[in-house]
């Protein structure tokens, strides 16, 4: 019986003590030891160096590669060089949880995150770093005095190789109306669009055309679907949604007097808005239409969509810009951006930004930065001169600005001194044209400009996210493939419900419990609390630990705004004029009657506010309490 | 300026791969969190669609089964004693009866183990009579078909070179099937059981057999365990008897103190093994050693428990299951309050077995259910029921842990598998990841509301649905009163007692 006892591991009980007592004066226990070291006792070797019994029992038979030996891991230094790197530690403060296996759980799993984001980024170093270590973008003598918006197209021509020579073109549609553009994910094929009808898709890297329809009827947007079989054409009247040879296949009877289109990849939601202000989700998977949302701000000006979190961004006539969702009838937020109607909008996708950063343009010739985490006010502001019509970003963060008579790109716009307007990085003429559409090619060095004479497609050197990713945007797509895709993409299709401003709220504790009132709230016993709120009435709730546990993003500002959002909640109460007692000698002393009651009242009220002087005056100190034997006799 | 070269792009021949290029980076890879998500709904999707744990029933029994004899050194064979005194030996891979005793005892069967000899052909099986207060030792080649062994001679000898494909065998797979033919003719004419497929001659086997030894009782046994190398087993009946299987006479009786309790079941620790535990009718759970013969230790709870179990791979863990509706783990290191309570059946738990991990259990109640148990967890990992399958009495694990027995009122032994939607037959690498990703998902995303709800959700008979809200509710109001009572009391008169130490009344020593 002892023997089983001794001979089982640790126990973790509260009546340690007690146990090790017996243990201790007991017979057999002597015996134990003699067998040698039980399971979780250390062994001293000669050189110094201990052993774990039970950790280091499999060791004898088994080799662990020597690319997982602990000198050899992945480490904080990043230097990928193994010897004499440290092991990961995890910085959480789980003092306060009193569990140890949670407590060793969250421990665990805090690491592995670390590991797994340090190994993604080496792995994505080592596969994805660029051969001459810069970005790609034009490098000019600045000593010299010499400018990158000095440089014209044709240079750029003649210095790059002959393959990339062929992918500046221009297409010319004279008298056709300006051109709408829309590329796809990943930036093989182009859909084009003429405000007078003319509709034309192809693989503009090949050289093939899919399908060229001529719609007689004016056409105010173009945007393809989840692949390059299908795009939707904002017509006159409605939404119609065509094959790749031009077939017509549906006409979206609830979609009235659309202007502008986006598409939710992610989602499988089409999205459009008309000149009644109605914001229209429809789902192309199944057909369904899933909620009109009326803006009550009129036609829209401009529209986009956050690619890193399916929220659409509309820029309205009064200059408000607004966000949206499917989930809310009323914008998540919603701003003055302009002094005038908001004409462009942009959202950054690249990888510092990921959505942060948005930009708008309005008819007040100002483009404006914001930050999506602090809406209060813009980043970065500048006056443009010619007035602007179209914003663009590219997969590396470059922005283009497009309005009359040219285009302007500019880079590293969250950088540099703030307050000053930026200098564009490369200035595009066109003489005597307006862009009505400019968009950059997916993972090309490429912007392509729709205007009244056709398209034209530039190089911006440096523009395009170099390094795509097959199994998500898969340049050089077989057959097979794609088939493949398409039936994955629709398998993992996001519910629409899950589209917040908030990308990472999943998996994280909803506090609230809906549908309750505060009679209710107030009812329920210690016992019939959530787990969090008995935990905080103990005082073991530890808020921050868990934001923080959560959320696995490494950004701290993001950290520090939760927190002073948490504090100014904290409401100081007051007492004010709605108490029992003041309100009856209120009531009373209006009807001016002098009764027994109101006179017992009023002494009982005296004497408490009498109290409560004395106990403030103890505790500023006026007073000194007496604390002797005499202090009974006040 | 971007220049890519087809070369490294495209398929460098026709039958190819198509190469790929991975970029981690999280911006271009945005909603990884809601995709995750929904593939998690899809992976539990999935895993609800396959979930079908019914393999089959054995029967053949004219009563009610009410106890189950596994050999834990085989996979395919176990035993089921009814209540008319039938036991019957069921092959799991045959599903069918191997052979049948039909008047082993004269009433209901209390109890039944197996032999604790290496060999498959040596092991014997010991049933134990609940009224006629009998144990007999039954010995057959039936009990292993398509062995080359041969009983006549040397049943006892120490035998050389009679078992030649033991111990491989386990049941009677496809080797037992293709044995030689003379074999084949040798054991129909001698024996008629096992392999046969002949039910007549079967039956005539079982009804000629004769027990090798029979032991008497004045009492009537509950339960019976055996030791798990040598040749000694522990019977329950109104002591502890500890019995040698060559002598007639027990070889000690154990007892706490003084005593009269019946004793219920008595289960032999797996790695101390003489340690034995038992639990009785007054409530009880003790300890013997039976090296000292002495009992250790003994605890008195709320409620009787109905059987017990030890962990085979944490030595001082054992299990039982209580008349409370409750199943309760205790570290006989610390016997005061148990380790874990686990609550679900709406209806006494009769009988439990562990898993040969350690991890999970089985347990089968009067309510008609089986539930499977995680250790760490205090609700069911899921609950197996028909129509058909009235009160069980008793379940247990397969050597193997991949499927569960249980034995009820029904005269059925039911086959289930212990994990409801796992694929039975050969997986391919391929598939097996494909199974293990989904896993991992699911087990990542099972706090979320949406995959929880369809991963936790049993569709349970109505009886048992309205009999779990209506405990629910009553223990609910009982505990509201006990609040207010505590409201109305003077501060810290009565202080709330934690449900685990609720459960034991006293520790004795």
């Amino acid at each position: 019986m002892d023997a089983l006892l001794a001979s089982a591991g640790p126990l973790i009980s509260n009546n340690k003590k007690n146990y090790k007592g017996k243990t201790s004066s007991s017979s057999s226990s002597n015996y134990i030891k003699k067998q040698g070291p039980t399971s979780h006792q250390t062994i001293t070797r000669k050189d110094g160096t201990k052993i774990d019994p039970s950790l280091d029992s499999i060791l004898g038979n088994t080799r662990i590669p020597s690319s997982f030996h602990q000198s050899n891991l992945a480490t904080g230094s990043g230097s990928g060089s193994g010897s004499g790197s440290k092991p990961l530690i995890s910085d959480l403060d789980l003092s306060k949880i009193k569990d140890k296996k949670l407590r060793s759980k969250l421990t665990r799993q805090d690491l592995n995150n670390k590991q797994l984001i340090l190994e993604r980024n080496q792995v994505n170093d080592w596969i994805n770093k660029s051969i001459s270590g810069s970005k790609g973008e034009i490098e000019v003598e600045e000593e010299l005095g010499e400018k990158t918006w000095r440089i014209k197209q044709n240079e750029i021509q003649n210095f790059i190789g002959t393959s990339n020579k062929s992918k500046k073109f221009d297409l010319k549609f004279e008298g056709m109306g300006s051109y709408k553009i829309d590329y796809t994910k990943n930036g093989r094929h182009l859909a084009i669009a003429s405000s007078s009808g003319h509709v034309a898709t192809f693989d503009w890297q090949a050289g093939k055309l899919h399908s060229e329809i001529q719609l007689k009827e004016s056409v105010r947007d173009i945007k393809f679907l989840h692949s390059e079989d299908f795009y939707a054409v904002a017509q006159k009247r409605y939404v119609f949604i065509y094959d790749q040879n031009g077939v017509e296949l549906h006409k979206l009877k609830q979609h009235i007097d659309p202007t502008h289109m986006e598409f939710l990849p992610y989602h499988y939601l089409l999205t459009t808005v008309g000149h009644a202000g109605y914001l229209k989700y429809h789902d192309t998977s199944t057909g369904v239409m899933l909620t009109q949302i009326p803006t009550h701000l009129g036609s829209p000006h401009s529209m986009a969509q956050n690619p890193h979190s399916a929220i659409i961004h509309l820029g309205h006539a009064n200059g408000t810009m607004s966000l949206w969702s499917p989930n809310m009838t009323t914008p998540h937020v919603k701003l003055l951006a302009h002094r005038g109607p908001v004409n462009g909008i942009a959202v950054d996708p690249s990888e510092g930004s990921a959505g942060r950063y948005v930009a708008t343009s309005g008819m007040d010739g100002m483009v404006k930065i914001w930050d999506g985490r602090m809406w209060g006010k813009e980043v970065r502001q500048w006056h443009v001169r010619n007035q602007i019509t179209n914003l663009a970003y590219s997969g590396m963060g470059m922005l283009s600005v497009g309005g009359k008579s040219g285009v302007t790109i500019y880079k590293d716009l969250q950088e540099g001194n703030l307050n000053n307007t930026p200098t564009p990085y490369l200035t595009l003429p066109l003489p005597s044209l307006t862009c009505s559409s400019i968009k950059f090619c997916p993972f090309e060095d490429l912007l392509c400009i729709g205007h009244e004479k056709g398209i034209s497609s530039l190089l911006i050197p440096g523009s395009g996210e170099p390094n795509f990713d097959s199994n998500e945007a898969d340049l050089y797509e077989t057959y097979s493939r794609k088939r493949e895709r398409d039936v994955r993409g629709l398998l993992d299709k996001i519910k629409p419900e899950l589209i917040t401003l908030d990308t990472d709220f999943l998996g994280k504790i909803n506090e609230s419990r809906g549908g309750e009132t505060f009679e209710e709230r107030n009812k329920r016993s210690f016992r019939q609390l959530g787990r969090l709120e008995r935990l905080r009435i103990n005082g073991k709730a530890d808020e921050n630990e868990i934001n923080q546990l959560e959320s696995e993003n490494e950004n701290e500002n993001e950290n520090e705004l939760k927190q002073n959002t948490k504090e100014e909640k904290i409401k100081r109460k007051m007492k004010g004029k709605g108490g029992s007692t003041s309100r009856y000698l209120r009531k009373k002393q209006k009807k001016n009657i002098i009764d027994n009651s109101l006179l017992t009242m009023k002494a009982k009220v005296s004497a408490q506010r009498k109290a409560e002087e004395t106990k403030r005056k103890i505790a500023s100190g006026e007073i000194i309490k007496e604390t002797g034997a005499l202090a009974r006799f006040g | 300026m971007i220049s890519r070269s087809l070369d490294d792009h495209l398929p460098s021949s026709s039958t190819a791969p198509h190469p790929l290029q991975r970029n981690l980076a999280p911006h271009l890879h945005p909603f990884q969190k809601p995709r995750e998500y929904a593939r998690a709904m899809t992976a539990v999707k999935i895993d609800r669609m396959f979930a079908k744990p019914f393999v089959d029933a054995l029967g053949g029994h004219q009563d009610g089964v009410y106890c189950l004899g596994k050999d834990s050194r085989r996979v395919g064979v176990v035993a089921g004693g009814g209540g008319d005194g039938e036991v019957i030996v069921h092959s799991l891979t045959l599903r069918r009866p191997l052979l049948k005793i039909p008047n082993a005892h004269k009433g209901m069967v209390g109890g039944i183990c197996w032999t604790s000899e290496r060999q498959d052909g040596r092991r014997s099986m010991i049933t134990a009579g609940k009224l006629d207060g009998n144990l007999k030792l039954w010995k057959s080649s039936a009990f292993t078909p398509g062995q080359k062994s041969n009983f006549n001679g040397s049943e006892f000898a120490s035998g050389s070179g009679i078992q030649e494909n033991l111990d491989s065998t386990g049941a009677i797979g496809e080797n037992g099937l293709n044995f030689d033919e003379d074999d084949n003719e040798e054991i129909d004419e001698e024996e008629g059981g096992g392999l046969n497929i002949d039910s007549k001659v079967r039956d005539e086997l079982g009804e000629k057999l004769e027990p090798n030894m029979i032991w008497t009782n004045k009492n009537g046994f509950n339960g019976i365990d055996h030791h798990r190398t040598d040749g000694v087993f522990a019977t329950a009946s109104n002591t502890v008897q500890i019995w040698d299987e060559n002598r007639s006479a027990p070889l000690s009786n154990l007892q706490f103190g003084s005593s009269l309790e019946t004793v219920n079941k008595v289960k032999f620790n797996q790695s101390e093994t003489s340690v034995l535990a038992s639990v009785g009718n007054d409530r009880t759970m003790c300890l013997y050693d039976i090296r000292t013969g002495k009992a250790e230790r003994r605890i008195v709870m709320q409620f009787v428990s109905n059987a017990i179990s030890w962990c085979p791979t944490l030595p001082t863990m054992m299990l039982l299951t209580s008349e409370d509706h409750n199943l309760y783990t205790f570290d006989i290191r610390n016997l005061n309050s148990p380790n874990q309570i686990y609550k679900g059946h709406v209806g006494g738990v009769m009988g439990c077995d562990w898993s040969p991990t350690g991890e999970e259990f089985v347990s089968g109640s009067y309510d008609r259910t089986v539930r499977l148990w995680n250790r760490e967890t205090g609700k069911s990992r899921d609950v197996y029921h028909t129509k058909r399958m009235q009160r069980v009495f008793d379940v247990t694990y397969t050597p193997t842990a991949d499927f569960v027995l249980s034995a009820s009122d029904d005269g059925n032994v039911r086959i289930w598998k212990s994990n409801a939607s796992k694929k039975l037959g050969p997986v391919s690498t391929k598939e097996r990841q494909a199974i293990e990703h989904r896993q991992k998902l699911i087990e990542r995303y099972s706090t979320e509301k949406g995959v929880k709800s369809i991963k936790d959700r049993r569709h349970v008979p109505q009886s048992i649905h309205n009999a779990t809200k209506l405990k629910r509710d009553m223990i609910e109001s009982r505990k509201v009163k006990e609040d207010r009572r505590r409201d109305h009391s003077r501060a810290g008169r009565e202080k709330p007692k934690a449900e685990r130490k609720k459960a034991v009344i006293v520790e004795q020593k």
